[in-house]
């Protein structure tokens, strides 16, 4: 079983769908997950409480977890000087905190089989040192630093963990920015053009498979960076 | 032997199955992790995997992540006598 967060739009919701359509079992979490279809549980994983009976319920149910896909997060395209401390709060929260949650309570369901891949999310804005995006930035290179070290710490167990950095894939999270602001990130990066949802899909979909097992602590830059 | 010393005597079964050098005895005072420590950090998630096993037998959960198991003795893995009376005292509470 692989748990996915962010699982009820954008990229989370694309990767589910991508590991149902190759009949990988999959368990979705979201804050929201009313028109989930499939197998999934309500979690705010900003929330060390909520994080944490979503381990408890898997461990009660006895569920083999091979893979944590930790695809929640949230961004502000904003100067930092102008982002309400609220905002900049509410983004550590979710995206750097959120995912050393996850990988702290889900990865010991992975360590009992000796057997795993955990994948986290970054931005290509770490990178690439976009502008209007150091606080979003800032809490993804968090994230590469977690996976790097994480890595090293789940390797003893077998288990992988690495880092996905997409460049502005064409997903809800986009809404708000310009076709113009998004041309020039794509500008930036080393293949120039814009990715869509399934793109991210192949990689997680590589990721999880044991044909990446010699890779762990890297972070995959979506678009080359 | 009561039931608290038995379940003491289940954690250092549990420690003594992971030590590295077997013809070492496991006492109170024998420090698991740091310097001296007779556990890898590969060793001790082990041994709290095998504990939270050894929990659900008797019918609670082993919590070995929160802030209560940690602060309260600084580190419950400082010596196989904090492991063991954390591991009892989350017992008994959970009861």
């Amino acid at each position: 079983m692989i748990v996915v967060t962010g699982a009820s739009k954008g990229l989370g919701r694309a990767i589910c769908d991508r590991l149902i359509e190759k009949n990988i079992d999959v368990f979705g979490l979201a804050r929201n997950v009313d028109e989930v279809p499939f197998a999934s549980m309500s979690c705010d994983v900003s929330s060390y409480e909520s994080v944490k009976a979503v381990a408890q319920k898997l461990k009660k149910d006895g569920v083999k977890v091979t893979g944590l896909v930790n695809a929640a997060g949230i961004a502000s395209m904003n100067l930092a000087v102008t982002t309400p401390q609220s905002v900049a709060q509410k983004i550590i929260n979710t995206n750097l905190l959120g995912t050393i949650y996850c990988c702290q309570l889900i990865s010991p369901l992975m360590l009992r089989n000796k057997q795993g891949s955990i994948i986290n999310f970054s931005t290509i804005a770490v990178a690439l040192g976009l502008k209007g995006e150091s606080i979003y930035a800032a809490s993804k290179a968090g994230v590469e630093g977690f996976t790097r070290s994480f890595a090293r710490e789940m390797a003893d167990f077998n288990v992988k963990v690495n880092c996905i950095a997409p460049g502005p894939i064409d997903t809800s999270l986009l809404k708000g920015i310009t076709a113009e602001q998004i041309n020039k990130i794509v500008s930036q990066q080393i293949i120039p053009k814009q990715f869509k949802p399934g793109a991210v899909a192949d990689l997680v979909e590589l990721l999880i498979d044991s044909r990446s097992d010699s890779l762990s602590g890297q972070v995959l830059h979506v678009g080359g960076a | 032997m009561s039931s608290v010393e038995s379940v003491k005597s289940e954690v250092f079964s549990q420690i003594a199955q992971l030590l590295e050098n077997k013809s070492l005895t496991v006492t109170d005072d024998m420090p698991l992790i740091g310097g001296e420590g007779v556990l890898d950090s590969m060793k001790l998630v082990e041994l709290c995997l095998a504990l939270e096993d050894k929990a659900a037998e008797i019918g609670f959960e082993f919590d070995w992540t929160s802030d209560a198991a940690m602060s309260r003795s600084r580190s419950m893995f400082r010596t196989a006598d904090s492991l063991a009376a954390e591991f009892v005292n989350q017992m008994e509470s959970k009861k």
